[in-house]
């Protein structure tokens, strides 16, 4: 166990990152990087350059200008295998196409401190993105929720 | 064949959950977390998984979402919620199982809600959640 070797976080400095805006940018799936996610699921390329739905965890995130390794920073982290999901919510609007350039931004819906069942403190993070297309209609919104644990892993 | 609530969506089969795919995958996401690619890393957590990679949550998930299309076509998702009570392994057998919960009409589109879970023979659910599905004319 670690349990000695992780200070708590300040809960003033976990409640503060709600509202926290990513600086948004772009992001265009690459067929390479379609065709590699979709061979990871076990499916086949879907028709017509759709990029298959599970690119909805990182195009919107990276595409807002964050990263796994900064969002894990964020929530102050005691180890990059300290992260638990408690769940995704993907909402589609249109399906997502090979080589169009989407607009993303993002930022942290909510930030607090609870108890697990078994006692164990974490910090719940929610964060939520919007992906755009080049006319401006919203595509997606993804919503994470990662539980940052405390002592426990 | 109409879609009626109570029907059992047709399952998708992993047979096998690759380490080789988990590497690939924590590299696109450029995702640090080594449970994904180093099995020292999982056996020392204080969980049990002994030397076994833990598969990235969006991975388990598109299981489910490959069940979806091969029953209701590649762009029919509207929605998935989803939860990981359980870890899924490397070398597992998984199978994505769904039932449908409620028929409907949304925004001029027959739409189905759907219960979606990722079962393993031993472990039970693994993964579980929710979608919510355009049905094609074949199936509405």
């Amino acid at each position: 166990m670690t349990s000695a070797t992780h200070p708590l976080p300040p809960l003033a400095s976990i409640e503060a990152l709600a509202g926290h805006e990513f600086p948004g940018g772009e992001y265009t799936v690459a067929h390479w990087e379609n065709f590699l996610l979709t061979e990871c699921t076990g499916a086949q390329l879907l028709p017509g350059g759709m990029v298959h739905p599970v690119a909805l965890f990182h195009i919107p995130m990276v595409g807002a200008g964050t990263s796994i390794a900064e969002m894990f920073a964020l929530g102050q982290a005691e180890s990059d295998l300290s992260i638990i999901i408690e769940s995704y919510d993907w909402e589609m609007f249109e399906p997502l196409r090979e080589e169009t350039r989407y607009s993303a931004s993002g930022s942290i819906v909510s930030a607090e401190r609870c108890t697990s069942d078994a006692g164990n403190l974490f910090d719940r993070i929610v964060f939520r993105f919007l992906l755009h297309n080049p006319s401006g209609a919203l595509v997606a919104r993804t919503t994470i929720t990662w539980h940052y644990t405390r002592n426990t892993l | 064949m109409t879609v009626l609530e109570g029907d059992a969506i047709p399952e998708w089969v992993m047979e096998r959950v690759s380490p080789e795919r988990m590497r690939t995958m924590a590299a696109i996401l450029r995702d640090p977390n080594p449970v994904h690619w180093d099995r020292d890393a999982v056996d020392a957590l204080p969980l049990g998984l002994g030397k076994r990679t833990i598969n990235q949550g969006p991975l388990g998930l598109s299981y489910m979402i490959n069940m979806l299309h091969a029953w209701a076509g590649p762009d029919c998702i509207r929605r998935i919620v989803m939860r990981f009570p359980q870890t899924v392994l490397d070398e597992e057998r998984v199978v994505a199982r769904g039932t449908v919960t409620a028929v409907r009409e949304g925004n001029g589109v027959r739409v189905a809600d759907c219960d979606i879970w990722l079962e393993h023979d031993a472990r039970g659910t693994l993964l579980e959640g929710t979608a919510t599905v355009a049905l094609p004319a074949q199936l509405s």
